[in-house]
């Protein structure tokens, strides 16, 4: 059985009204349990692919699936099983924190809704509280989402995103705007949960020191692929160079010589 | 010890009829945290019954053969469900602009069940609205039976269902909130000229008979004076069509109303 939980092939998008499509034949797939960074220049294409592959966004011609469901056919199925975290923030700011988990953990059918959080099941308060004290956001769940800080804002939606415990987790940039306090915890949850419930994690992000310790780095630009390898591989031979002579010391130093050598290209 | 843990409830009524309760929930609980809506909410009676409604009825009584202030207030009461459905409507609009719609749409539910829910969630400071209107139709003289009342209460989540459905036919893919507070404009005034609410439409002919037949209000506010009227003199003068006909009606609109509006609205964002 194939252990693969995102399947991407040949996939294009064009928008419509648009002169050339934004992501031109992108394939890869991702194993299970599997830290996949997708990382590229503004404008590479990156959003426009996860918004395909967590059913936001239509496709113009390929095939995803994800955990064995196309993402048109079965797009319910697909929804079940992953969590997202947007680029820009998507809480209802009039609502309490708790009151935007509820509002998930009731739309992904983890309990009926009840009016207040102290009627919830008690399996639910625990969760929540225990989230909420590992980020530390434990003392403004019950505050309006408008009066929390970016930071607190990005930490509620981790754990909205992880209430309902999905198999995939898409994080479009979560760290844009977080202090490095903030940045650092929160990716020491990340590799918490990752551990605890071998969730699969597709990130995207312009901070590439992030994605340092993930098991396979894709580079997107221009609407393709430019590469797909482990961190490692990609510091020792940047363009593949059957014998490498250097070893970059960083994943940045890596991807910025790649895109270099791309643009020279 | 056993651990409490947090499992999905994999039955697929139960999730849909639970995500139109959790929407309908977030619609109430938005209406009481935010105390200027539910003022405008009961101050809209005051502007449409007691200004509006006063003066028609100052004006229109003359020539009747039915009580234009009992015509008026079931006109009223079922006016102000559709324009507060209507305009609570736009608050899609308010969901896109800070991406909170994307929550909704990524959720593993029927896009219908999310509609619904909004439009029922409405429903809520709908009523409030149509008590706003009772109390100053009280003050004007104008009362209606707690029988009849009741009656109207029942039906109105299928009114305001209507009216909701309607108004997703062209709020569902509007991205401006001015846009949209002009498409509540567009959706609600001619359906209370047009569709009998304030005026009688019996001998209404030509272009506007056609658009009032196309108006899920029309049919709405018959229902209702049907309901209230029932076995008075008056009911021929003031009841246009036999109920179950206003029923069908009704339903057969609000359906295709409803998955026009909600294919607009799933597709609007998906499909760039």
């Amino acid at each position: 059985m194939s252990n693969k939980v995102i399947e991407v092939d040949n996939l294009v998008k064009r928008y419509r009204g648009a002169k050339a499509p934004s992501v031109k034949g992108v394939s890869f797939s991702v194993e299970r349990g599997e830290f996949f960074a997708f990382l590229g220049p503004n404008g590479a294409g990156k959003t426009t692919t996860i918004s395909i592959l967590t059913t936001t966004l239509s496709k113009t011609s390929g095939e995803v699936k994800i955990a064995g469901f196309d993402v048109e056919r079965d797009a319910r199925r697909v929804r079940e099983k992953i969590g997202i975290i947007f680029q820009q923030p998507s809480l209802d700011p009039n609502l309490s924190a708790e009151e935007n988990i509820r509002f998930h953990a009731c739309l992904y059918g983890m309990c009926g809704y009840r009016p207040t959080f102290r009627s919830m099941p008690a399996a639910y308060r625990k969760k929540v509280t225990e989230l909420a004290e590992i980020v530390g956001i434990e003392d403004a769940l019950s505050r309006p989402v408008k009066k929390l800080s970016g930071g607190m804002q990005r930490k509620l939606e981790i754990i909205r995103s992880l209430i309902h415990t999905p198999d995939v987790l898409f994080l479009d940039e979560p760290t844009q705007g977080l202090d490095a306090v903030s940045r650092r915890s929160l990716w020491e949850y990340i590799d918490e949960t990752r551990r605890r419930y071998d969730t699969t994690v597709f990130l995207t992000t312009h901070y590439i020191d992030e994605a340092e310790n993930v098991d396979k780095v894709c580079i997107i630009n221009h609407g393709e692929i430019a590469v797909c390898a482990s961190p490692d591989r990609m510091k020792r031979a940047v363009h593949f160079d059957p014998a490498p002579k250097v070893c970059l010391p960083s994943l940045e130093d890596a991807y910025v010589e790649f895109l270099k050598g791309d643009k020279a290209a | 010890m056993n651990e409490m843990v947090l499992t999905r409830n994999n039955s697929r009524g139960f999730r849909e009829l639970n995500s139109i309760l959790t929407v309908m929930a977030r619609e109430v609980t938005l209406l009481f945290k935010s105390p200027s809506t539910l003022i405008a909410s009961l101050a809209m009676p005051i502007m449409m019954m007691g200004m509006v409604g006063g003066n028609l009825m100052q004006n229109m009584t003359g020539g009747l053969d039915f009580d234009f202030g009992g015509f008026m207030l079931v006109g009223m009461l079922v006016n102000m469900l559709f324009m507060m459905v209507s305009m609570n409507m736009t608050s899609l609009v308010e969901d896109r602009e800070t991406d909170f719609n994307q929550e909704m749409l990524v959720s593993p539910v029927s896009r219908y069940s999310l509609v619904i829910g909004k439009i029922l969630g409405g429903t809520f400071g709908a009523i409030v609205s149509m008590a706003g209107t009772l109390v100053i139709g009280l003050f004007m003289g104008v009362t209606l039976p707690v029988g009849k009342l009741l009656l109207i209460l029942a039906l109105s989540p299928l009114f305001c269902l209507s009216g909701g459905a309607l108004a997703m036919m062209l709020i569902g893919f509007i991205r401006s909130k001015k846009a949209a507070n002009m498409a509540v404009m567009i959706i609600t005034m001619p359906q209370m000229f047009l569709s009998g609410a304030i005026i009688p439409i019996n001998h209404t002919e030509g272009v506007l008979m056609v658009l009032s037949r196309l108006m899920p209000m029309t049919y709405c506010l018959d229902l209702a004076r049907a309901v209230v009227n029932a076995g008075t003199p008056e009911y021929d003068s003031i009841v246009m069509f036999n109920p179950v006909t206003n029923f069908i009606a009704i339903a057969a609109l609000t359906v295709a109303c409803l998955i026009i509006g909600t294919f607009f609205y799933a597709r609007a964002d998906k499909n760039r």
